[in-house]
């Protein structure tokens, strides 16, 4: 496969940590005589395998965090039963779910509902191996690394639909349709706001955007997409319009207990309802790295002389920093309806991100300075703030007006 | 028989397929599904040619440009059914035969 | 060869189905599957940004909107569409055999054709130069024709409801 980056360096340096079990397989494997093209074949089986058994891993570590974490925001403990400290509980999730019955309901399209949650993991998946992970490690680098996570984002739509419909009842339908919708609306300002970060790139390919943001300003800013004016607007829409591609809260409606069961999935039970469990952590894990790519620096250490720990360990430090946010936004705010949902994606998040294109040519044509700073900012500030008065006046009408009991 | 004639051959079923599906289709959604099979067969063609036929850079682009209005085309048609929809209660073409509501 | 053809063989299935079956769900899923089947002989062919685009414009919007709609538009009134089918198609493909002939007359027509050598393709930069330098005024077009088509679409899907007064 071209495009694999190059390997150097000693084999037991830590940076090269992850491709070790590829190497050992492909050296083992020529050692035994077998041809070349079978080598690399199993090689790239075995880097693929890496990959996804790393993700997988982290995914079942997420379930637990997860439940951990919203457990002490709402002022609990969480899972402690199953180890030390609940750290076995992924481990009973898996077996309460391989060993549950699997009911397919009577009225429902048994090939399709089978297909839909393989649907799910697998764009998940495909997406996670164009993400550079570290200096040394790309799955597989592209020229259209970033094209290529859109398309399979796509796919992902299609399964939710897929997966509602196949179930054949109400429930599921709705919540199919509502998920569709939110998944269409927030696919927009997503694309829009990464595409400030292409334009000023030059370039689709996302090891290329790593490594465009590896210098430092003054000596200790990092050069991170986060820290250029369009980069800060355009990364905190990308990180709204995530949550919502994620179908995480606040805008989880499609799939929030009390409001339609479980939606599309609703009709799932055993492996498959983990199957699209796996497939939506596998999806956040994704985006996330896409917004860590992106917009932190991917694998780029914060400060030069850093550089001496592993890439890797820095991207998944990064990673974890975006997910924890993740956990920590879907503990604390609530809900919001799907008029809502919409209403914000069309009215606010898509013309913010449009805005960020002008405001990252200005900022490139002005210098890349504070000068870039001071003339694209008020590009932001002043439409956000006829959008703020324009909104405010609006819903004036319907504010709500609370009435104490007198004491 | 060389690669450029298979594709051919692919594309011109592709395209009788989607016409078969407009003529006789009777839910009008169906029918715009044999329009999309056309416009594909058409891109087809294109990047057949461009890729077996004399060295040329703009098949590409014509297939970026004829998705984009593909698209478009498909959105307002839809737009259109659905109108149609609320008006009549279906999608039966052959029940919109009247320009009078 | 091979892939080009196990992908044709397929791709022609899958369009056979979405042409014949009866339930529109099924006919638009299968439509989906022939949209990505074609985005992965654009990408065998070499065409991977075409092949890409189509993925994420055909695959992930075009064929989402018909499901969509078709899930809006749904009614209890599948009769409609199996009753006489066997006579309408038999109808459709004499009317679409002679397209199909004319098709092949033009191909062979034109006699022999020399197979070019496998084009490098148009980088990535070359393809964003080309389409904003020379295809510039078509860039464009394209833009006012899909602003112009979301309006469009947006006002026709409207319901027509009163304005909204001040909620009491």
């Amino acid at each position: 496969m071209k495009g694999m980056a190059l390997i150097e360096g000693p084999w037991w340096s830590l940076e090269l940590l992850p491709r070790l079990p590829q190497r050992m397989v492909e050296g083992i494997l020529s050692l035994l005589g077998l041809p070349d093209g079978l080598v690399h074949f199993t090689g790239l089986l075995v880097a693929a395998g890496t990959v996804t058994g790393v993700f997988l891993g982290l995914f079942a570590l997420l379930s637990l965090i997860e439940r951990k974490v919203l457990a002490r925001i709402q002022n609990r403990i969480g899972p402690n039963r199953a180890g030390w400290f609940g750290i076995l509980q992924p481990v009973a999730d898996g077996i309460k779910m391989l060993t549950k019955e699997d009911i397919v309901p009577a009225k429902a399209e048994w090939f399709l509902h089978l297909l839909a949650p393989v649907m799910i993991v697998l764009p998940s998946i495909l997406a996670l191996s164009v993400i550079p992970i570290g200096r040394e490690w790309t799955p597989v680098s592209l020229e259209l690394g970033l094209l290529l996570f859109f398309a399979v984002g796509a796919l992902t739509e299609l399964s939710v639909f897929i997966a509602g419909w196949a179930s054949g009842s109400k429930f599921p339908m709705l919540g199919a349709l509502r998920a569709i919708a939110q998944m269409v609306s927030y696919e927009l300002p997503l694309i829009l706001s990464a595409l400030g970060v292409v334009m000023v790139t030059g370039s689709l390919s996302l090891p290329d955007i790593v490594r465009h943001q590896g210098d430092w300003h003054l000596g200790f800013i990092p050069a991170w997409n986060l820290f250029t004016p369009w980069g800060l607007v355009g990364g905190i829409v990308f990180f709204i319009a995530a949550i919502a591609e994620a179908n995480r809260c606040p805008f989880d409606l499609p799939e929030g207990e009390s409001e339609i069961v479980a939606g599309h999935m609703t009709e799932y039970s055993g492996f498959k309802y983990a199957l699209f469990f796996i497939g939506e952590y596998l999806g956040l894990f994704a985006i996330s790295s896409l917004g860590v790519t992106l917009f932190l620096g991917g694998w780029q250490a914060p400060l030069p002389w850093l550089g001496f720990i592993p890439s890797w360990c820095w991207f998944f430090g990064k990673l974890a920093l975006v997910i924890f946010l993740f956990l920590w936004i879907r503990g604390t705010y609530p809900r919001v309806r799907i008029d809502q949902l919409m209403r914000f994606a069309w009215f606010c998040l898509i013309p913010i991100a449009l805005l960020t294109l002008p405001a990252a040519a200005l900022w490139h044509y002005t210098g890349r300075g504070w000068l870039g700073w001071l003339v694209s900012l008020p590009l932001f500030f002043v439409p956000w703030l006829i959008l703020t008065m324009v909104f405010n006046k609006r819903l004036a009408g319907t504010r709500r007006t609370y009435r104490f009991a007198e004491s | 028989m060389n690669p450029l004639d298979m594709l051919l051959t692919l594309s011109a079923l592709l395209f009788t397929l989607g016409l078969i599906a407009v003529l006789t289709r009777r839910n009008a959604i169906l029918v715009l599904i044999g329009i999309e099979l056309m416009l594909n067969a058409a891109n087809l063609n294109f990047i057949a040619f461009w890729r077996y036929g004399p060295p040329d850079t703009a098949g590409p682009m014509f297939v970026v440009f004829s998705i984009a209005i593909a698209a478009a085309e498909a959105a307002v048609g839809l737009a259109i059914i659905l109108m149609a929809f609320r008006h009549t209660r279906s999608t039966d073409l052959d029940k919109l035969n009247s320009l009078h509501g | 060869m091979i892939p080009v053809l196990i992908l044709s063989a397929t791709i022609l299935a899958a369009a056979a189905g979405a042409v014949w079956l009866a339930r529109p769900v099924h006919a638009a899923l299968l439509l989906a599957l022939t949209l990505a089947l074609n985005a992965v002989l654009y990408l065998v062919l070499g065409a991977h940004f075409v092949g890409l685009v189509q993925f994420m414009v055909y695959v992930g919007a075009v064929a989402v909107l018909i499901v969509f709609s078709l899930m809006i538009t749904r009614t209890t009134d599948e009769v409609a569409e199996v009753a006489g089918r066997r006579g309408r198609f038999l109808l459709g493909l004499i009317c679409a055999l002679p397209v199909m002939a004319v098709l092949s007359a033009m191909r062979m027509g034109a006699g022999p054709v020399s197979i070019g050598p496998s084009p490098s393709g148009p980088s990535l930069k070359e393809t964003g130069q080309t389409l904003f330098t020379s295809h510039a005024p078509a860039v464009l077009a394209v833009a006012v024709l899909l602003t112009a088509v979301m309006i469009g679409a947006a006002l026709l899907a409207r319901e027509d409801k009163p304005e909204p007064g001040k909620p009491e």
